[in-house]
């Protein structure tokens, strides 16, 4: 079953490069299928969810290289699955956004679905090898897609993004060697060295902790490795903006749950002070600077260092609530920041800019448009009764206990968030109508087929969180009762 | 005990070697290309002797001064392997000249054929000999392309160096003989005076100059630059593995490093070397010479499972090796490809994407490959050789490594960045790729792919041959 998941749209991308290049429709429709495929099979694979237990689920084990004990073992448990779906979800979402790509169409989705591949085998893989392995299959399609497809930096903005996460990977696999020749017998496997960990000293776990927070840091992106982040989500297309914030930034903080917390629990509780420190940056320090920005697209990339801060709060907390928060802050800040980024693009593609400045009272021309927008800009600031809300909630009581004025400190940054997020609504929305985009059209089929679904789960999971926690419930119980 | 029987296969490659020669003077010029076919196909029949005398106990021995393990058996076949291939790539070469098909095709089997006695010595003299009969002939494929000045410059630094450096090996084999009273390469005295310590690094600083080693480096760049293309791929892998392969026999169990003190010393040369080569590459504009420093910062991370020393870096060593080959071969060839229609300019490579896609990609894989990026064949060699290092404790070579695989990662991506984001300078028609090019490409990729998803069966060949006998 997740083997399915996994390799389908890689499978895809193969019969991408065997078609020629002129048949545009072909290429699409069979993209489209391969992720279909995947997004079908996680679903099937969420129905048969068992919700009571802990356990990995969906286990698969072969030997994959005896020599060196690597074997490949893709599972999921309550914190993997939520982000399965929500990737191949995305994916579909983006590939519908992709439907505007006119050039080098063949190239495009054959990077794109070797991405969906390496994406959904971070979240499956339970080998560390393996998990290495797909984590670095992201990077390469990443670069092709922002250098290929992307704005006017592009190129810069590609490399930096490859040698940035690249630095920060390599550091992470160290870490994984130091791990694996200290348990005896040598092993990999992530559920053996979370069994064995308890019996490494604490400096040791304190060390290989610093390398794998160094790699998740940089991918999540945490302050003060985010200076990555506002250049390649800019630069990039928008349907691989949404990819990145809905999908790749989420790699991070799930490592940091899965690998950094459940094989060196002791460096992770000796980091916890420099956690909440960098939990409180990230919101506070994210939500000023997207204030500052007049590119909606540089302000929706910092809102993301903003609500990736959120998930960091809840972590640091190290309760049962606050993890249940980052988790579910995962899944809703994929959906709504993938629908900002489809909805900015919208604006973009017509408009070819997109100053906050140039716009005004598009409320009046766009009513559909305004109407989405100006949701989910509430429920990325977290208005209740939309998802954000339950899961900031969440965080924030999670952590509260432990850290409180930190704690306190972080919600004053919810109202930078919603001043920077209002700010743009009231300039690009209300006010005089400019003139000058008299010719405007409202949202095709094609924009409201992406952002319609996103925009309902967002309704759905704000007004009835249970059955996405019931997901997560039992697997955060385990993790942190041992 | 003579033993001469061991060194079959070196002895009829040496004979084809004189074959080719001669058939030189016989044939007329218009048939010259049959002579390189009869070159390839004499190194095939040799490699394929040493592959079916793997099964044999009895191909395996000491003679008096040469000695066949596994271990040499291994790295012989590696050299054949990119004999062959370098013969393949130079049939669709061009600019060689058709009158000296002969010469050239005999001396690089005699090149070959060097290569191999040198990873089977066990005795100075023998080393010595073997070096020279490998550094003469290459000095003169580089120069080969007489009316090109910079084939010129680069053969005359290749000799110069060469033979300033051969001058410091002998130098460090009188010592040795002086210290020790035999050129046998035998375990030593396990409190070695300072006599032999000098000896044994001036001799390690003499096989330096044949890999490539910083501060030995210095004839690389312009020797790569100028060869022609196919001389170029032979010298940036089978001179630098043979050469790999006797550091690890002499510095690896006869003298091992740890017990000499070597160890700090091979551990700084092998640093100094990536972070060389890779920091110098950034700054290249010509693609040969950047190639040229990126086969200078790979030795460095071969160096690292010398300066290990232990089993695992000894077979970390051997995977590597075989890795590179692979990926050597097929940026080369499709340097080859790129560069006989528009130079070796960077520039050359605009827009290769939409010109040849599958070239590009080709090159891309290649690329990754050699920065060390999963699923790819380096990555699983890196992974043994860092892995080696962690093991045994030696964290700072590790951190080196991985450090020195980012910074490559900026200047390989150079190319990538030429081939798919800028547009085709030329007319962007589809390249011409000759025939026996993509017989090197679909090695090349077969290796790369195949042995980065499933790298199983080359680690258990290579754990059963690393075996050395004394």
């Amino acid at each position: 079953m997740l083997s399915l998941i996994t390799w389908a749209p890689l499978a895809g991308a193969l019969i991408i490069l065997m078609l020629p290049k002129e048949k545009v429709q072909t290429i699409q429709t069979a993209a489209f299928l391969a992720a279909a495929i995947s997004l079908a099979a996680s679903l099937a694979m969420i129905a048969s969810f068992d919700r009571g237990t802990a356990a990995m689920q969906f286990v698969e084990r072969w030997i994959w290289i005896p020599s060196l004990n690597v074997q490949y073992v893709l599972g999921v448990d309550g914190l993997s699955s939520p982000l399965v779906l929500l990737t191949a979800f995305m994916s579909v979402i983006a590939l519908v956004g992709s439907l505007g790509i006119k050039e080098r169409v063949k190239e495009y989705f054959f990077w794109f679905l070797v991405l969906e591949s390496g994406m959904l085998g971070v979240f499956a893989a339970l080998d560390l090898v393996l998990f290495y392995v797909f984590w670095e299959l992201t990077l390469v399609p990443m670069y092709f897609l922002i250098g290929v497809w992307g704005g006017p930096k592009k190129e810069f903005a590609a490399i930096k993004f490859f040698l940035y996460t690249l630095s920060g990977s390599v550091f992470m696999l160290l870490s994984i060697l130091a791990v694996y020749f200290k348990s005896l017998p040598h092993t990999f496997d992530m559920l053996e060295l979370m069994k064995t960990q308890s019996a490494w000293d604490p400096r040791f776990q304190i060390l290989v902790f610093l390398g794998f927070y160094f790699g998740m840091a940089i991918k999540i992106p945490a302050f003060p490795f985010h200076t990555w982040l506002p250049l390649a989500h800019v630069e990039a297309p928008t349907p691989i903006s949404v990819i990145l914030a809905a999908v790749l930034l989420k790699m991070g903080v799930y490592g940091l749950m899965r690998i950094a917390y459940g094989i060196t629990p002791l460096g992770f509780a000796w980091f916890l002070p420099a956690l909440i420190t960098i939990a409180v940056i990230n919101i506070v320090y994210g939500a000023l600077c997207a204030m500052a920005q007049t590119d909606m697209k540089k302000m929706v990339a910092y809102s993301s260092v903003n609500h990736m801060g959120y998930c960091l709060l809840g972590i640091a907390g190290m309760s049962a609530t606050g993890f249940s928060g980052a988790v579910l802050q995962m899944v809703n800040h994929g959906i709504i920041t993938g629908a900002l980024f489809l909805l900015v693009g919208v604006v973009y593609d017509r408009a070819h800019t997109r100053d906050i400045s140039a716009f005004g009272g598009l409320a009046v021309k766009l009513p559909v448009y305004s109407g989405l927008m100006a949701m989910t800009c509430f429920a990325s600031l977290g208005l209740p009764g939309l998802a954000g809300f339950i899961s900031e909630f969440m965080c924030f009581l999670g952590a509260f206990p432990a850290w409180k004025w930190q704690t306190t400190v972080s919600v004053l940054g919810i109202i930078a968030t919603a001043a920077f997020f209002l700010r743009m609504l009231q300039k690009v929305f209300l006010g005089a109508f400019n003139e000058k985009w008299a010719g405007m059209q409202d949202m095709t089929v094609r924009e409201l087929v992406c952002v319609v679904p996103l925009a309902l789960v967002t309704v759905w999971f704000g007004v009835y969180p249970k059955w996405p926690l019931d997901l997560i419930n039992a697997t955060i119980v385990h993790m942190l009762g041992k | 005990m003579l033993n001469l029987g061991l060194l079959r296969p070196e002895l009829i490659l040496s004979g084809l070697a004189l074959a080719v020669m001669l058939a030189d003077m016989v044939l007329p010029p218009t048939r010259s290309r049959w002579l390189y076919h009869l070159a390839w196909i004499s190194a095939a029949v040799v490699l394929a002797l040493v592959v079916c005398a793997l099964a044999q106990p009895a191909s395996r021995g000491t003679g008096s001064l040469w000695v066949v393990d596994s271990f040499g058996q291994f790295f012989k076949m590696t050299t054949l392997l990119a004999s062959v291939l370098c013969l393949l790539l130079s049939l669709d070469y061009q600019a060689l000249p058709s009158r000296h098909a002969g010469t050239f095709a005999a001396l690089m089997l005699f090149s070959t054929a060097g290569l191999m006695y040198l990873v089977s010595a066990s005795d100075l003299t023998l080393v010595f000999v073997s070096l020279e009969l490998v550094s003469i002939s290459s000095f003169v494929l580089a120069g080969f392309e007489r009316s090109n000045p910079k084939s010129n410059e680069g053969a005359m630094k290749y000799f110069l160096f060469g033979a300033f450096s051969s001058a410091i090996m002998v130098f460090g084999i009188s010592l040795y003989f002086g210290a020790v009273g035999t050129t046998k390469l035998a375990p030593g005295p396990a409190a070695p005076g300072p006599m032999l310590l000098l000896a044994l690094v001036l001799i390690f600083l003499g096989f330096g100059f044949k890999a490539s080693l910083a501060p030995m480096h210095f004839w690389a760049p312009d020797a790569y630059e100028g060869a022609p293309i196919p001389v170029t791929t032979f010298l940036s892998i089978a001179p630098k593995l043979a050469t790999f392969a006797v550091l690890l026999r002499v510095y690896g169990t006869i003298f091992p490093a740890a017990q000499y003190g070597l160890q700090a010393l091979v551990g700084l040369i092998s640093v100094l070397t990536m972070t060389v080569g890779n920091f110098t590459a950034f700054f290249q504009n010509d693609v040969k010479r950047l190639l040229a420093y990126s086969s200078i910062a790979q030795a460095g991370y071969l160096l690292i499972g010398l300066a290990v020393g232990t089993p695992m870096g000894l077979e970390g060593v051997m995977l590597y090796a075989f890795i590179y080959v692979a990926m050597n071969i097929g940026v080369f060839a499709v340097t080859q490809a790129v560069g006989e229609e528009g130079g070796y300019g960077l520039d050359a490579f605009d827009g290769l994407s939409k010109r040849s896609l599958g070239l590009a990609l080709v090159m891309t894989f290649c690329l990754l490959s050699l920065a060390g990026i999963p699923p790819l064949a380096g990555f699983m060699g890196k992974l043994y050789i860092f892995s080696s290092a962690i093991e045994a404790g030696r964290y700072w070579l590790a951190v080196a490594g991985v450090l020195n695989s980012v910074a490559s990662v900026y200047f390989y991506f150079r190319i990538v960045d030429r081939m798919f984001f800028r547009a085709p300078s030329a007319d962007g028609s589809p390249l011409r790729v000759g025939p026996y090019i993509y017989g090197g490409l679909a090695v090349a990729v077969a290796g790369v792919l195949f042995f980065g998803v499933y790298p199983e069966p080359l680690i258990a060949g290579v754990s059963a041959s690393a075996h050395l006998l004394p």
